[in-house]
């Protein structure tokens, strides 16, 4: 088939009319093939390919040319007269689409890059908008008109430079969805699930009706010059409707990102927005379909609602399925770690597209997917492929996002446009108003600011152009009027109320996000919290939220988390997860310390001549560094924790902590502070150093009695040490640290191999080596230690 | 309510200290505890008196701090035998000084206050049914 043999030929220098046209016939039959993954980026390629535009000014009319030379030089090849060999030529077909792709990432990151840098002096703008503003004026508008018969002349088939719809929802899209839908604060948007999904479902229905009706009653009295406003009937302009209310979740991040809003408003905005995918895609769907036949019927209705349930519920279904699968997936990837950040693109990426085979909502899905998937796979992937996961996400989907703004502003110059007038004001100020209902149903009111912030972040953007732009011609003949409608809502809410969302926030003074980090406090206390809610509810014998949640939870811990975490991640308790992730973030952040302790110490060489005021600086300095590594260090028990050679040096250095603690309250107590030998605070982040594997930056200093100092060496994983318990440890290091493997001994052995994917920082270095604690086969305790 | 691990304090906070009963007053004055915040005014009034009541079932011997040995009674009630008695020391440990600001060894109730100022706990502490 010639799509196959296409495909076989992506490598060879293949006619781009031959392939333009496989292309266009794999697409119109979308549910034929399926994309495995070798298949998604040859998919980028060739759609890239069939709508991309030829700036460069190489038209297409060397192809066919093209094609013919080479057929005319094969058959003169053998009269041919030898010329010099060609030491340079230039073939710019060959590279022609992958070309045009990385030029256009290109261009979008440059974009992005100049906008921080103009930002910084302005300060006004939000980035999405300047990039559209830049690719209005920029981009040579080339249009040499959309013609469909004899397409292969031109570059253009049926859709605007660039901003296919499919190369949107299947390309651009997924990736910001994803990127949301997996680090989407559960907690919060659980607890407000109720007014969400009123926003989302009621909201947008009560809009696209409202709007729908109003336009049709507006476009109806309109006596005076009878316009052709006149011919549009009541299904097209509900169908008008439901694609113009709903909130746009790539516009809502984009603009909320940067105004720091609290987290309340901001994630009742935005899962407003990623919920209203299901809402959207029913009555997308049922509009059109009945466009055709002029009528809804109560049965179609009715059949409606269904159908909404079905996609909604469908597309979490496919998503929770993916998830569990990519969990369980992730558990047995301990040995091969370098793709496990592949199996979570690749499977969320699946549920999208299968939830798309059935017509289900797969923007529902992706969130569905990322959010059950997050919490298995990151106890059961290594630390860097979750800092891989992480940043790619947030590369995709920030270029997607730029991509995207650029698209629509290209497809603003240059698309087919029909301005009306009353069309396009009406809808403007219809868009966005319903918070007052949905208020009276929730336990903490929402003030009056924070509805109409609400009300002012609903934002429509590039998902409601694409699917006006998805409508056929033949069916809505007024569906240029439509896109021009839809783009000058987009344009509106994007940079009117986008841009002025940031001055309004302060003026109304809004609450703003808090920075800090979460504390272990905070985590205690509402971990108590919840018991203390599900008892009283037992109690009242009211079965509300909490306790359903509390039901879960067990559910969770029980059985789920026993098949889908590896190996003895799967009994920890969620604070000490969560624990040990301060703890971590916090050593991480230890090696970049040291400098001030380095001063500490050679002012203690000289304790007498110190001023009053250095001396408070000292001591606070000793202090903090003291607290720190002692509470770093005393978490990792060997008992509990999954074994790592390294981590049998912090058992040495547990004892040693002990020791500091007292060396602390010394501290506290003697006026003569100053004689407290250097060397405690700065061994442990001198052990530190050395682990990181850099052995000339500190050097060991001399011990003190009181303190036994340790020297980690590099060709062994156990220190040597004099203290009768470690000993203990060491063996049992030994043990566990044998069996491990020479690949982690042969981490630490090649401490300036950068080809682990870290560079080549200290800090860096420091989570390479610390990073991998993975489950271990051979760990032999399985009971927590008991004193 | 048998596996709720604070299930004995919630029960022994209905009792005054001392009585071995409860009667219906001080059930339904306990329990308006959790009501729902209705008006902006009456929040922070309302919020104090749920953190109060919070901090009443760290504190069991009412001496108005929560002592180190109190935060690891309670911490260790929550998780139970999964963790080791080193790392509830240290996780201990850690929650008091990042909550301490007096360097008293003890949680206050202003200091338990001030740290839980980022959470919500009108929404987190009211059962919406007893308006």
């Amino acid at each position: 088939m010639q799509c196959d043999s296409s495909v076989a030929s992506l490598q060879v220098i293949s006619p781009s009319f031959v392939q333009q046209h496989a292309c266009e016939e794999r697409f119109t039959q979308p549910g034929r093939e399926e994309f495995t993954g070798a298949g998604l980026l040859l998919l980028i390629v060739l759609v890239l390919l069939q709508g991309s535009v030829l700036p460069l000014g190489a038209t297409s009319s060397p192809d066919t040319t093209h094609n013919v030379d080479n057929r005319q030089v094969k058959e003169e090849k053998y009269n041919y007269t030898k010329k010099a060999f060609p030491v340079l030529t230039l073939d710019y077909h060959h590279i022609q689409a992958p070309f045009e792709i990385s030029l256009w990432i290109l261009l979008a990151s440059l974009m992005k890059l100049g906008e921080y840098h103009v930002n910084v002096t302005h300060a006004l703008v939000p980035p999405d908008t300047s990039s559209v503003r830049h690719c209005a004026r920029e981009l040579p508008v080339d249009h040499r008109g959309s013609s469909r018969g004899g397409a292969h002349q031109t570059s253009w088939r049926r859709s605007p430079p660039v901003l296919d719809s499919r190369l949107f929802f299947l390309c651009l899209l997924p990736p910001i969805i994803l990127d949301a839908g997996y680090f989407l604060p559960i907690r919060p948007f659980m607890e407000n699930l109720g007014t969400i999904l009123m926003f989302a479902v009621v909201g947008t229905l009560w809009n696209a009706f409202f709007i729908g009706g109003l336009l049709y009653a507006v476009c109806q009295i309109q006596p005076a010059n009878p316009s052709i406003l006149h011919k549009i009937e009541l299904l097209p302009c509900l169908l008008f409707g439901s694609i113009i209310s709903a909130v746009d979740p790539v516009a809502v991040l984009a603009v909320f990102e940067e105004i720091h809003i609290n987290e309340l408003l901001h994630i009742l905005v935005f899962g407003e927005s990623l919920l209203n995918d299901a809402v959207t895609v029913v009555l997308y769907h049922l509009f059109e379909e009945y466009s055709g036949a002029g009528t809804v019927t109560v049965l179609d209705c009715f059949l409606g609602i269904i159908s909404f349930l079905v996609v909604a519920i469908g597309g979490v279904l496919v998503g929770v399925i993916y998830g569990l699968l990519a969990a369980f997936t992730s558990r047995f990837t301990s040995h091969v770690r370098v793709i496990e950040p592949l199996f979570v693109f690749v499977y969320a990426y699946m549920a999208y597209l299968s939830a798309e085979v059935f017509h289900l909502s797969g923007i529902m899905a992706l969130i569905a997917c990322g959010a059950t998937m997050r919490p298995y796979v990151e106890a059961n992937i290594s630390h860097k492929s979750h800092t891989t996961v992480k940043y790619f996400l947030k590369m995709w989907s920030s270029v997607s996002e730029t991509l995207i703004f650029i698209f629509l502003g290209v497809a603003t110059v240059d698309g087919p446009h029909h301005w009306n007038w009353t069309f396009v004001t009406v809808t403007v100020l219809l868009c966005g108003w319903l918070t007052y209902v949905i208020n009276k149903f929730r336990i903490v009111k929402l003030t009056t600011k924070d509805q109409f912030i609400i009300a002012y972040g609903g934002l429509r953007g590039a998902i409601a152009f694409s699917l006006g732009f998805l409508l056929d011609k033949k069916l809505f003949p007024m569906r240029d009027m439509f896109l021009t409608a839809i783009i000058t809502v987009v344009f509106f809410t994007v940079f009117v109320q986008g841009m002025t969302i940031q001055p309004l926030v302060e003026l109304l003074a809004v609450k703003k996000k808090q920075e800090a980090k979460r504390t272990i406090n905070e985590e205690i206390h509402t971990q108590f919290l919840d018991h203390l809610l599900t008892g009283i509810e037992d109690i009242c014998g009211h079965y509300g939220h909490h306790h359903w949640k509390d039901k879960l939870n067990r559910f969770n811990k029980k059985y789920v988390k026993k098949c889908l975490i590896a190996g003895e991640r799967s009994k920890e308790p969620q604070l000490i997860a969560f624990y040990h992730k301060m703890e971590f973030k916090q050593a991480i952040e230890m090696p970049k310390k040291p400098p001030p302790a380095k001063p500490a110490e050679k002012a203690e060489k000289a304790p007498s001549q110190l001023p009053k005021g250095r001396e408070e600086e000292i001591r606070k300095i000793l202090r903090s560094n003291l607290q720190r590594t002692r509470l770093r260090l005393r978490s990792y028990n060997r008992h509990t924790l999954v074994a790592d050679p390294f981590e049998d040096g912090f058992g040495d250095l547990l004892i040693k902590k002990q020791k500091m603690i007292e060396l602390e309250k010394k501290i506290k107590d003697m006026n003569n502070y100053l004689t407290v030998p250097a060397a405690p605070p700065d061994s442990p982040t001198m052990c530190r150093a050395r682990l990181s594997s850099d052995p000339q930056s500190y050097r060991a200093k001399p011990e003190s009695d009181s303190v036994p100092t340790i020297q980690v060496d590099l060709a062994s994983p156990q220190s040597p040490d004099s203290v009768n318990v470690m000993d203990e440890f060491r063996r049992a290091g030994q043990q566990r640290g044998g069996g491990r493997g020479e690949e982690d001994q042969g981490l630490m052995m090649r401490p300036h191999k950068t080809g682990e994917g870290a560079d080549g920082k200290d800090p860096q270095k420091l989570t390479r080596c610390l990073s991998d604690p993975g489950p271990s086969a051979d760990e032999e305790e399985d009971q927590p230690f008991l004193p | 309510m048998a596996m709720n691990p604070i299930g004995d304090r919630i029960i022994s906070a209905f009792f005054r200290p001392g009585m071995e009963t409860v009667d219906f007053p001080s059930f339904v004055r306990v329990l308006a505890n959790f009501r729902p915040t209705e008006t902006n005014r009456a929040r922070d009034y309302s919020r104090n008196r749920k953190l109060r009541f919070a901090f009443q079932l760290y504190d069991q011997d009412r001496d108005g701090k929560i002592s180190r040995e109190e935060l690891l009674q309670v911490l260790r009630s929550m998780l139970g035998t999964q963790v080791t008695e080193e790392q509830l020391q240290s996780i201990a440990e850690r929650a008091i000084q990042e909550a301490d600001l007096d360097q008293d060894d003890a949680i206050s109730f202003d200091e338990f206050k001030k740290s839980l100022e980022k959470v919500n706990i009108e929404q987190k502490m009211s059962i919406c049914s007893l308006r």
